[in-house]
């Protein structure tokens, strides 16, 4: 990562931090529910994104079947919350922790592939276990599960519940923050530095005394978690978990918003949520076939903009920067 | 015993036979692509989808079925022939190949999709079968149509087969396969025996898709429903092997077909699966890896 | 790193072959290497030296012989655990890490000499590694290009960067494949003058095509020819060796 590579990068981060402060903000003032429920989906797939690129853009791995871990964690959580007790702690900590064990478990038939085996491989672990979901009565079969209660937290602030839209999206927004900076904090470290080789020639690796399959798996891992951390968010804020989160719609748009935001670069892929869902919602007003337009802009980008959002703003820093030193 | 052979597993293995046929063309087209080309073609299901409502689409305007089995391929390859000279062919040279193919076919996929939404609505439509009636062999009724598609299928096969391990011409496109610079270095526009063969193996997606409309319905997101299937083939089978398309298709869609017999249907799409895991695994290769082996 | 006083053969190679299809690559080929110093392996074009040199790294799997590496049979083992027991090797088309930057390259290759409970900690904490790195940069006159992506560099520099990469974990046993392959004239000798610096800390095997290169640095040649050993000797008694000037030298004049 260069240094107009971290420039760009820390615009973004900047530029998303205070968004939400004025949206929290101007949504509490104004009584604002569309806005700010519609945000906090947008980072709750931002936290589904960060994990795709986790594994695309630091590890080198194309994971199209994330929504698995993503699905789990929200049927996990609506379950807790349902039948156990609504408590935000305990959901997050026992999703936390079996989103893990899934991970692991998933890593041992996973790995044993690479490039588009591993692509085929992550795909066909969603669609099975999605279908699998989906032909379960326990789990409410293609209903899903209803009825998941607020929930009330306890804070120095007194009580909160979060069917207030400000402290749903606030508390969401510290969830997708803490799980980035997890995520980067690896990446300054020297299993960040060999996920890093694995992408880039992960060949060489064994030839300088590192086995690159522990590293693998230990991103495996931790995709998994940040996956079913943020899919545990859903039901807390739908109030429902359905088959349809395991779905390839969400594996792929996950991709899509990590090509868009920047391969690579993590801030992009929460970005790119952020930037699909307005994008959706712009397009939506206009006709009901947002699908091909966000379709033509991915494939668009991927020929024209490789790098994405970030990356083009990389480009414009060098050109100012450049210019500058001259 | 002899009756639940016949009554009971017969038809299941005709049947299971006539996917087949149609499930080993999408693959082919698949395997030839990838072994070939070294893309995957996350398309490829849409490809065949087209297929089917081009089908759909001239029937409804007259032209008869016979001559759609020839229109529907014939309009395909052009048009896949296109995709890869302008769209595919921009990223084919970056070092991050694989991936930026992947995510760009998986991104024409997007938008295929919901043009067919928008050309021809959401809902199933189906496409009557031409072949109407059934004929009486070893005392069970075999859908004559299906016996045709198994007659019709064996042979574009055995014509692709033929193609290209026994014509010039396919001995070009696996020259230019096997290595670029040197095809290149004798005359041979790589180039576009990369953009044809990529609109060949769409072309026989479109034709699987328009043979198989009479049997399954034809709906926007069939391609999707379809590639997991073609994919598990063309992995155990082996990537770019054309026997193992054809030896892998026959199994797993056997697979299928008979174990619906003891397990509900909507398992089988997870038992195939099981299996192209379960090769993945231990013989990531396939069955016959490798363009090599024929 | 253990010390080995007495010249006891720091590696030995049994009648070892590989064969692709029908093709013999190696036949039965028997070789044993003094510790320090540079022994090279020279031949003509298919003699068989880059996979007689792959098998003894464990690149390629053996059909049929023997290693042993120090006194231990390491004929099993992966090229990862050969590095573990003081076996490195370097590659003769550029193998770096070309998007990640000269020092990064650096930092994963010593990450190996680095306590484990370091990995999860700042990459400052692996004070080992980023000391060896710096060593390194410095010995390989690659300072000023720390920042630098190893993809940017030039070819000569690129094959500094794959020998110091190589040399970072202080293997016992340093595999050099063709090093100066590409190299201009003066980067060759720069090379040569560095190849012997090391050999004098560590052992060194050198394959190369450039002849004049190996007989100035080695104080012991093999001769291949197509997948069998055609002699071996001090470079003076290569020079002289009839069978030797009628394979290679009569080809190369």
């Amino acid at each position: 990562m260069d240094k107009t590579g971290r420039l760009a990068i820390r615009a973004v981060e900047i530029a998303l931090l205070a968004s939400a402060f004025i949206l929290v903000i101007v949504g509490t003032i104004t009584g604002d529910s569309f806005y700010l429920r519609l945000a906090t989906e947008a980072l709750i797939f931002g936290g589904l994104a960060l994990s795709v690129d986790l594994l695309l853009g630091i590890v080198g791995l194309l994971s199209l079947g994330q929504a698995l871990y993503f699905g789990f964690g929200a049927y996990l959580s609506a379950l807790i919350l349902k039948e156990v007790y609504p408590s935000f702690l305990l959901a997050m900590c026992l999703v936390g922790i079996f989103s893990a064990a899934l991970g692991y478990i998933a890593s041992f038939i996973a790995l044993r592939s690479k490039g588009v085996y591993f692509a085929l491989i992550t795909f066909g672990l969603a669609q099975v276990v999605a279908k699998g979901v989906y032909n379960t009565r326990a789990l409410g079969a293609s209903d899903g599960l209803i009825g998941v209660p607020v929930i009330k937290l306890w804070t120095p602030f007194g009580e909160l519940d979060t069917a207030n839209p400000s402290v749903l999206f606030g508390l969401t927004f510290l969830v997708i923050l803490c799980l980035y900076y997890c995520v980067k904090y690896f990446l300054t470290t020297p299993m960040g530095s060999i996920w890093r080789g694995i992408r880039s020639n992960e060949h060489r690796l064994s030839f300088i005394g590192i086995e690159s399959t522990g590293p693998k798996r230990f991103a495996f891992v931790i995709a998994a978690i940040v996956a079913g951390l943020s899919g545990a968010l859903y039901p807390i804020l739908r109030g429902f978990v359905s088959p349809e989160l395991l779905y390839f719609a969400v594996s792929g748009n996950a991709v899509i918003t990590v090509v868009l935001g920047g391969v690579g670069t993590l801030i992009g892929a929460i970005f790119g949520s952020v930037l699909l869902t307005v994008l959706k919602s712009v397009i939506g007003t206009i006709t009901a076939h947002h699908h091909i337009v966000i379709g033509l802009i991915f494939v668009f980008v991927v020929i024209a903009a490789p790098g994405g959002l970030v990356g083009w703003l990389k480009k414009k820093l060098d050109m100012r920067l450049g210019a500058d030193r001259d | 015993m002899i009756e639940t052979l016949q009554f009971v597993y017969a038809p299941q293995i005709i049947n299971g036979l006539s996917i087949g046929v149609a499930v080993i063309l999408m693959a082919l087209g698949l395997t030839i692509i990838f072994g070939l080309l070294d893309v995957i073609n996350m398309s490829h299901g849409e490809f065949y989808a087209a297929g089917a409502f081009l089908g759909l689409t001239l029937v409804a305007i007259g032209v008869p079925f016979w001559v759609c089995i020839v229109l529907v391929p014939a309009v395909l390859f052009p048009l896949g022939v296109i995709t890869e000279k302008f769209l595919i062919q921009k990223v084919f040279n970056s070092k991050e190949r694989h991936i930026l193919t992947l995510l760009l076919t998986f991104g024409i996929a997007i938008v295929l999709e919901d043009l067919f939404k928008i050309i021809w609505g959401a809902n199933p439509s189906k496409l009557d079968s031409p072949i109407q009636g059934a004929v009486d062999l070893l005392g069970v009724m075999f859908p004559k149509y299906r016996l045709f598609l198994m007659i019709f299928g064996a042979l574009i096969i055995t014509g692709v087969w033929v193609l290209i391990y026994r014509t010039p011409i396919g001995a070009i496109i696996r020259a230019s396969a096997h290595d670029r610079n040197m095809a290149a270095s004798l005359g041979i526009p790589v180039t576009w025996v990369h953009a044809l063969t990529f609109g060949f193996g769409v072309a026989l997606a479109g034709l699987a898709g328009i043979l198989l409309a009479p049997i399954y319905s034809v709906f926007p997101t069939m391609g999707k429903d379809f590639i997991l299937m073609a994919f598990s083939v063309v992995i155990v089978g082996g990537l770019g092997s054309i026997k193992g398309a054809v030896v892998a298709g026959l199994l797993l869609t056997q697979l299928q077909s008979i174990s619906s017999l003891f397990i509900s249907p909507v398992w089988s799409d997870p038992l195939v699966f099981g299996v192209m895991i379960i090769v993945l695994m231990f013989k990531p290769s396939g069955l016959y890896g490798g363009l090599k082996n024929g | 790193m253990t010390e080995n006083r007495n010249n006891q053969k720091i590696l030995v190679a049994q009648e070892l072959s590989k064969s692709f299809g029908g093709l013999k690559a190696v036949e039965n080929v028997s070789f044993s290497i003094e510790q320090y110093g540079v022994t090279s392996i020279i031949g003509p074009n298919g003699a068989g030296k880059s996979t007689f040199f792959n098998l003894i790294n464990g690149a390629i799997k053996i059909d049929s012989g023997q290693v042993s590496f120090k006194g231990e049979d390491i004929t099993d083992l992966t090229p990862s655990n050969r590095l573990r027991r003081g076996m490195a090797r370097s590659f003769q088309i550029t193998n770096l890490f070309f998007d990640l930057t000269v020092l990064n390259n650096l930092q994963l290759a010593c990450q190996f000499i680095e306590d484990r409970k370091r990995l999860f900690q700042q990459l400052s904490n692996s004070r080992r590694a980023y000391e060896r790195a710096n060593e390194l940069l410095e010995s390989f006159e690659l300072e000023e290009k720390r920042d630098s992506l190893a993809g940017e560099l030039s070819h000569g520099e690129q094959r500094r960067l794959e020998i110091a990469v190589t040399m970072a974990s202080k293997p016992d046993l340093l595999l050099l494949d063709e090093p100066t392959q590409g190299m201009s004239h003066g980067d060759t000798n720069d090379t040569s003058e560095l190849i012997l610096a090391l050999s004098k800390k560590t052992t060194v095997l050198l394959i190369e095509h450039d002849v004049e290169l190996v007989m100035g640095l080695s104080k012991h040649v093999m001769v291949m020819s197509q997948g069998v050993k055609l002699a071996e000797g001090t470079p003076s008694e290569i020079r002289g060796n009839h069978d030797v000037q009628v394979a290679y030298f009569g080809e190369s004049h």
